[in-house]
C-alpha cells in the first residue's frame, strides 16, 4: 500500500535537513506505529505524505503504485490519502457540514462517482456519527472555530469516517486528550480500521497503542528509523526511554 | 470640458456649479489614491432620452424579490415609477441644490442632472424601495439625482442597484435627511457594465436618535468611487459597511467621512476589499469627534485580501479626535489567503480553485453578513456568489 524509499527532506532554501533516509513499508490493513522524541522528523514525515509545502525531498514513496510525491495535495486526498493534522486548522466562516461536503463531492467526482446532494449527505453524516458514537453539535459551526482540542480531534477522525482513505496518517491525534477524550478519539480509530485501510499513527507517548494495537512499531530518531519491532517495542521504550533504545 | 447646460429654470445653478468643477488630480487628498488618468475621457455629456429599459429577466436580477415600491431609471431617467412617496425629480427640479461637501462630481450632476427621484416619507411612515438605475450608453453620461427625506420616526428601506451595458459614465447623487428617531437601511450594489465608469455619492444628515445604516457592495465597472459622507447629531447611529470585490484592471473606492458633531453618537464601519490579477481597491475613511461629541462611540477597520502579486490596495483609516471622552478604534489590513488553511481544505481533496474560492467566500460573506434586512442580504449574497463563480 506505502512503501517509502530512502525518504530525505530538507527545509526548502538551504535548510536543515529533518529527514534522512527512510525506508518504510505498510502493507493494506495494516497499522504501523511512528514513535519518536521530539524533534525527531515525525510531524514532517506526515506533512511530506500529505505533501505540504516548504521542503526539499528525494527518495521515492509509491502509494497504492502510484508515485506519491508526483501529486498535489488535493490528488493525494482524492486518491485516498488522509492526514489527520496535530493541529487543525481553524477557518472562519467556513461552515464545517459545508467544507465537508465540497470534500466529499470531490473525492467521490475524482472515483467518478455522482456528488451527493443535502439530503444524501446528511444521512452519511448521521450514520457516520452514529458509529463514531459522536454528537452532532460541531457540524453547524465553523471550521475547528471554538472548537476544544478534544473536539478538534473527534472532528478529524469525523472527516476520516467520512471521507474513507486507504491511507490514513494520524499525526498526534492523541496529544492534548485527556483520558475519556483518548478513549472516544481510539475508539472511533479501531471502528475505522479495515482490511482495506492501512494507518499510520504518529504518537510521542505509548498509552494510544493501549487502546489502538499496531501490527509494527518504529522508532524514528534524528530522522532515521532507528528501531523496528511489534507492540513490544513500544513497551520496552516506555520502561527505558528513547534515551535507553538510542544507547543500546 | 463641460458640454451646453440644459437651459432650463436651474441655468444659473448649473452654470455656477460647471464653473466650479475642476477634475481632481492626485494633488487632492481625498483622491490621492485612485487612478484618474483614464477619467477625463469618460466624462461624457448626457445621454440622449430614449434607450430601452432593461428585460424582465434583468430587472428581476437586480432584485430582492421583496414586496417593494419599484422604480427604474435608463440612464439617469425614470422609466418606471410606483409608490405614493416616491416621485419624479424632473417634476420637482427645484429641489436641486449644490451639495457642498461631496466634492467635484456633485458639481457636475448640479450642471448636467435632468431627472432623479425624490422620496418623503412623513412621520412614522415605513417603506420599502428598490431603485435599478440601469445604463445602456456609449460614450454618454446617465446623472441622477436621488433626493431622500424621513420625518421623525419614519422607517425605509432602499434597495439601490446599479448595472448596465456600454462604455457609459454613470454620476449619481443622493441627498439624505433622517428626522429624529427615523431609521434609512440603504444597500448599494454596484455592478455596472465592465467598460462604465461610476462615480456615486452620498450625504447623509442624521438627526437626533437617527439611524442610518448603509451597505456597498462594489462589482462592476473599469473606474468606480463610493463617497459617502455622514453628519451624525445627538444620540444617532450609524453603521457603514461594504466590500469591493475586483479583478482585470478595475479600479475601486470606497471613502468615507463621518463627522461626529454632537455627543452620544455612534459609527460602526467595516469594509472589506478582495483585489485579484491587476486590479486595484482604494479605502479611504475619516471618522472626525468634534469637541462636543463627549461619549462617541466610532470603530472603523478596513481588511483586503490580495488573490495576486500584481494586485493592490491603498488604504487609509483616520480618526480626528477633539473630545477627551469617547471610545474610538481603526485599522487596516492586507494579507493574502491563509496557507495554512489553503493547504488544510486541499489535504481534504477539495482543488485548489474551489479550496481559494471558499476562502474567498468566507471573507466576503462576514461582511455582507452585516446585512440585516434578509431579501438585501440575500440578494447581495446572490450576486457575490454569481462573482465568485465567474472567477473560475
Amino acid at each position: 500500500m506505502l512503501s517509502i524509499k530512502n525518504l530525505r527532506a530538507k527545509v526548502a532554501d538551504g535548510g536543515r535537513e529533518i529527514l534522512k533516509g527512510i525506508d518504510l513499508e505498510v502493507g493494506p490493513g495494516e497499522v504501523h506505529a511512528i514513535m519518536g522524541p521530539n524533534g525527531s522528523g515525525k510531524s514532517t514525515l506526515a506533512g511530506v505524505l500529505a505533501g505540504r509545502a516548504g521542503y526539499e525531498v528525494s527518495g521515492t514513496v509509491t502509494y497504492d503504485g502510484r508515485d506519491l510525491l508526483a501529486m498535489s495535495t488535493d490528488e493525494r486526498a482524492r486518491a485516498g490519502v488522509f492526514l489527520a493534522f496535530q493541529y487543525p486548522v481553524e477557518i472562519p466562516g467556513v461552515n464545517n457540514m459545508y467544507f465537508l461536503r465540497a470534500a466529499l463531492n470531490a473525492v467521490r467526482r475524482s472515483r467518478g462517482e455522482s456528488e451527493l446532494d443535502a439530503g444524501q449527505f446528511l444521512k452519511l453524516v448521521r450514520q457516520k456519527l452514529k458509529l463514531l458514537e459522536i454528537s452532532d453539535d460541531l457540524l453547524q459551526r465553523p471550521v475547528n472555530v471554538g472548537f476544544s482540542g478534544g473536539e478538534k480531534k473527534r472532528n478529524e477522525i469525523f472527516q476520516m469516517a467520512m471521507l474513507e482513505p486507504k491511507l490514513a496518517i494520524l499525526d498526534e491525534t492523541d496529544s492534548g486528550l485527556d483520558i475519556d477524550a483518548l478513549r472516544l478519539v481510539a475508539n472511533g480509530i479501531n471502528k475505522l480500521r479495515a482490511r482495506d485501510r492501512s494507518m499510520v499513527m504518529i504518537t510521542h507517548y505509548q498509552r494510544l497503542l493501549d487502546y489502538v494495537e499496531p501490527n509494527r512499531v518504529h522508532v524514528l530518531s534524528g530522522g532515521r528509523i532507528v528501531a523496528s519491532g511489534d507492540k513490544s517495542l513500544a513497551l520496552e521504550l516506555e520502561a527505558k526511554g528513547y534515551a535507553g533504545l538510542e544507547a543500546a | 470640458m463641460i458640454a451646453p447646460l440644459k437651459q432650463d429654470a436651474l441655468i444659473a445653478t448649473r452654470e455656477a456649479a460647471a464653473r466650479r468643477f475642476v477634475l481632481p488630480t492626485r494633488r487632492d487628498e481625498p483622491w490621492r489614491f485612485t487612478d484618474l488618468r483614464t477619467l477625463e475621457k469618460s466624462l461624457f455629456p448626457p445621454a440622449a432620452p430614449g434607450a430601452d429599459a432593461p428585460s424582465a429577466a434583468v430587472q428581476a436580477a437586480y432584485s430582492s424579490g421583496a414586496p417593494a415600491q419599484r422604480v427604474v431609471l435608463v440612464n439617469g431617467r425614470v422609466a418606471a415609477i410606483q409608490g405614493a412617496h416616491v416621485a419624479r425629480l424632473a417634476e420637482r427640479l427645484e429641489l436641486v441644490r449644490e451639495i457642498d461637501d461631496l466634492g467635484p462630481f456633485a458639481a457636475l450632476n448640479t450642471a448636467f442632472v435632468e431627472d432623479g427621484i425624490v422620496i418623503s416619507l412623513p412621520a412614522g411612515a415605513s417603506e420599502r424601495i428598490e431603485i435599478l438605475h440601469w445604463g445602456a450608453a456609449e460614450s454618454a453620461g446617465a446623472y441622477t439625482r436621488v433626493l431622500v427625506e424621513l420625518g421623525a420616526g419614519a422607517e425605509a428601506t432602499l434597495v439601490e442597484s446599479f448595472a448596465g451595458t456600454g462604455n457609459y459614465f454613470g454620476n449619481v447623487i443622493a441627498a439624505i435627511r433622517l428626522g429624529e428617531k427615523a431609521r434609512l437601511r440603504h444597500v448599494t450594489l454596484q455592478d455596472e457594465a465592465g467598460a462604465a465608469v461610476h462615480l456615486g455619492a452620498v450625504k447623509a444628515d442624521v438627526a437626533e436618535g437617527a439611524e442610518y445604516e448603509a451597505f456597498v457592495l462594489m462589482l462592476g465597472a473599469r473606474l468606480s468611487r463610493h463617497d459617502l459622507v455622514a453628519c451624525l447629531g445627538k444620540g444617532a447611529r450609524c453603521a457603514i459597511n461594504g466590500a469591493y470585490l475586483l479583478r482585470g484592471q478595475q479600479e475601486a473606492t470606497i471613502a468615507t467621512f463621518v463627522d461626529h458633531a454632537a455627543p452620544c453618537a455612534q459609527t460602526s464601519e467595516v469594509v472589506k476589499g478582495v483585489v485579484d490579477d491587476r486590479a486595484h481597491g482604494v479605502f479611504q475613511g475619516k471618522i472626525r469627534v468634534r469637541s462636543d461629541a463627549q461619549k462617541t462611540d466610532a470603530h472603523q477597520l478596513n481588511r483586503n485580501l490580495l488573490l495576486s502579486p500584481r494586485a493592490a490596495v491603498d488604504t487609509k483609516p483616520e480618526l480626528e479626535i477633539y473630545a477627551d471622552d469617547v471610545k474610538c478604534s481603526h485599522g487596516a489590513t492586507v494579507g493574502d489567503l491563509d496557507e495554512a488553511q489553503l493547504f488544510y481544505l486541499r489535504s481534504r481533496g477539495i482543488p485548489e480553485p474551489e479550496a481559494r474560492r471558499i476562502l474567498v467566500e468566507a471573507f466576503a460573506v462576514d461582511v455582507v453578513d452585516l446585512v440585516a434586512d434578509a431579501p438585501a442580504r440575500d440578494y447581495l449574497m446572490r450576486h457575490l456568489g454569481r462573482w465568485l463563480e465567474s472567477g473560475r
